[in-house]
């Protein structure tokens, strides 16, 4: 399990020096102009538009592809049964196998949207800390509990993670081989177990630890994050914004 | 389970965010009430990266394995806490692993975190069934009907979003059979679901009992023996 999206934030591109509220912002309006297309020849629009951002954002092509490897499995599902099923018209046929032109125009749209969202929401966490991002979360509202959640969850992830591949190899080393029975069942129930009690008796060392350094006082999570940076970070969001509006104002004949 | 970016239109996004937003505000609101709900806090954090981890555990049925969702157990151990963890848990597989999708958050929130509330109710059952029966056994039968109630109506309300949603031009009688197929495909997770969950209560309840009591419990009447300070308290 992959659990880190940091990896290359710390590089130099207009993308990463973008303000992270305006950026959150621009690009969040922009995802949902890319939600809204409805028409395919929308779709190289959002194509080209996504393309340029992943270019100015300097992020190599290898971090896009192996953040598409599991959504891809979704896509590849769709390109292969939308034509074959959907729609009336055929296309070309051959035997019991016809691809229909209904089916065609509904999976190049739906996967162009897939991937233009997809992609920008990658831009978004690539060139973002993670922390910097629930900060920005926070400062636009996100309530303060969850915040904390986030991040304490966050900062235990990889090590409930290590938990996990300890208790796995350590199930190896004693014979144990899943099958479908119910013993295996219950091994793996105990497994699951003990990590559940393992993170509830840690939860409770951290919540002392954090009493002892005044948490419970006062709300711990407020924003450092304040205004909206730049003049041209916020042209870059009125950029944004204008091009949801025009996909959106498109959709309508 | 988890829908896709650009699978389904903007307005169902925005109900989703809409929606779910309204769930945060109201287990917000339950969670506050507790009298002291930062001690909590911890504690649903850290069980929240647990769950997140062990949804990734492979539950063999030949001749597959499956990914379980977790969502009744995470209601029976969470309480109202369970939304707001499914919701960090959705918004870290979004971003780690490309699960589900940042634009569909809010969607993918309500199909998975509505069932885990339910879970909390149905697994409340508990206090009902006959005292003839065992502790343990009345434990399993609480924990199983969560996990396949929540499970359940996770595929109901996933299935549900698929027919009025995504308008794809398939003519009725393919749409009819492989929303059919969906379903009957996920018949049998309903039952493992319900199986594992009433496994790993009966494991919770057997050593740390304490675990199935819901973090967000109603809040207790404040006695004077609770609100004078005790040592272990002045220790903390």
């Amino acid at each position: 399990m992959r659990l880190t999206v940091d990896t290359y934030v710390g590089r130099e591109s207009p993308l990463h020096r973008w303000w992270p509220r305006a950026k959150l912002v621009g690009l969040g309006t922009l995802m949902l102009g890319f939600a809204s297309v409805q028409q395919i020849r929308l779709v190289p629009i959002c194509l080209l538009v996504t393309a340029v951002l992943y270019v100015l954002s300097g992020l190599p092509g290898s971090f896009l592809r192996s953040r598409l490897r599991y959504p891809g499995l979704f896509l590849l599902g769709m390109v292969i049964a939308l034509p074959l099923l959907a729609g009336s018209t055929i296309l070309w046929q051959w035997g019991p196998l016809a691809i229909r032109q209904e089916g065609l125009l509904s999976m190049i749209l739906i996967a162009g949207r897939f991937l233009s969202i997809v992609t920008v929401g990658m831009l978004l966490l690539g060139t973002t800390p993670l922390l910097t991002l629930i900060d920005t979360l926070v400062s636009l509202g996100l309530p303060p509990l969850l915040a904390e959640m986030a991040l304490l969850a966050y900062r235990y992830l990889f090590d409930m993670a290590d938990q996990l591949d300890n208790l796995r190899q350590a199930m190896r080393l004693r014979g144990f081989h899943p099958r479908g029975n119910a013993q295996s069942w219950q091994q793996l129930a105990a497994v699951t177990g003990t990590l559940l009690v393992r993170s509830y008796e840690q939860s409770e060392r951290v919540y002392k630890a954090m009493r002892l350094r005044g948490y419970g006082n006062a709300r711990s999570v407020s924003s450092q994050l304040r205004g909206w940076g730049h003049p041209l970070d916020v042209a870059a969001v009125g950029l944004c914004a204008t091009i949801a509006l025009t996909l959106i104002a498109l959709q309508f004949p | 389970m988890h829908i896709p970016d650009g699978f389904v239109p903007p307005q169902l996004c925005i109900a989703g965010y809409g929606l779910s937003g309204l769930v945060t505000w109201h287990c917000l609101r339950q969670i506050n009430r507790h009298p002291n709900p930062t001690a909590q806090m911890p504690k649903a954090s850290l069980l929240a990266a647990a769950f997140f981890v062990a949804s990734s555990i492979q539950i063999p049925l030949p001749p597959v394995s499956l990914h379980l969702v977790l969502s009744g157990l995470l209601g029976a151990v969470l309480g109202y806490y369970a939304f707001l963890a499914i919701l960090i848990g959705l918004f870290f597989q979004a971003l780690f692993l490309g699960h589900g999708g940042l634009s569909t958050l809010g969607v993918n929130a309500i199909i998975i975190g509505v069932p885990a509330l339910v879970g909390y109710g149905v697994f409340q059952l508990r206090r009902w069934l006959p005292r003839s029966l065992t502790s343990a056994v009345r434990y399993g039968i609480s924990g199983f009907l969560a996990g396949a109630v929540g499970m359940a109506l996770a595929v109901t309300i996933f299935i549900s979003l698929l027919i009025f949603a995504v308008p794809v031009g398939f003519d009725a009688a393919t749409e009819r059979a492989a929303l059919l197929t969906l379903g009957i495909a996920h018949g049998p997770l309903v039952i493992v679901e319900g199986i594992f969950t009433a496994l790993l209560v009966t494991f919770l309840h057997r050593t740390k009992p304490e675990l199935l009591t819901g973090l967000a419990a109603a809040p207790q009447p404040v006695t004077n023996q609770a609100a004078r300070p005790s040592g272990e308290r002045l220790c903390d």
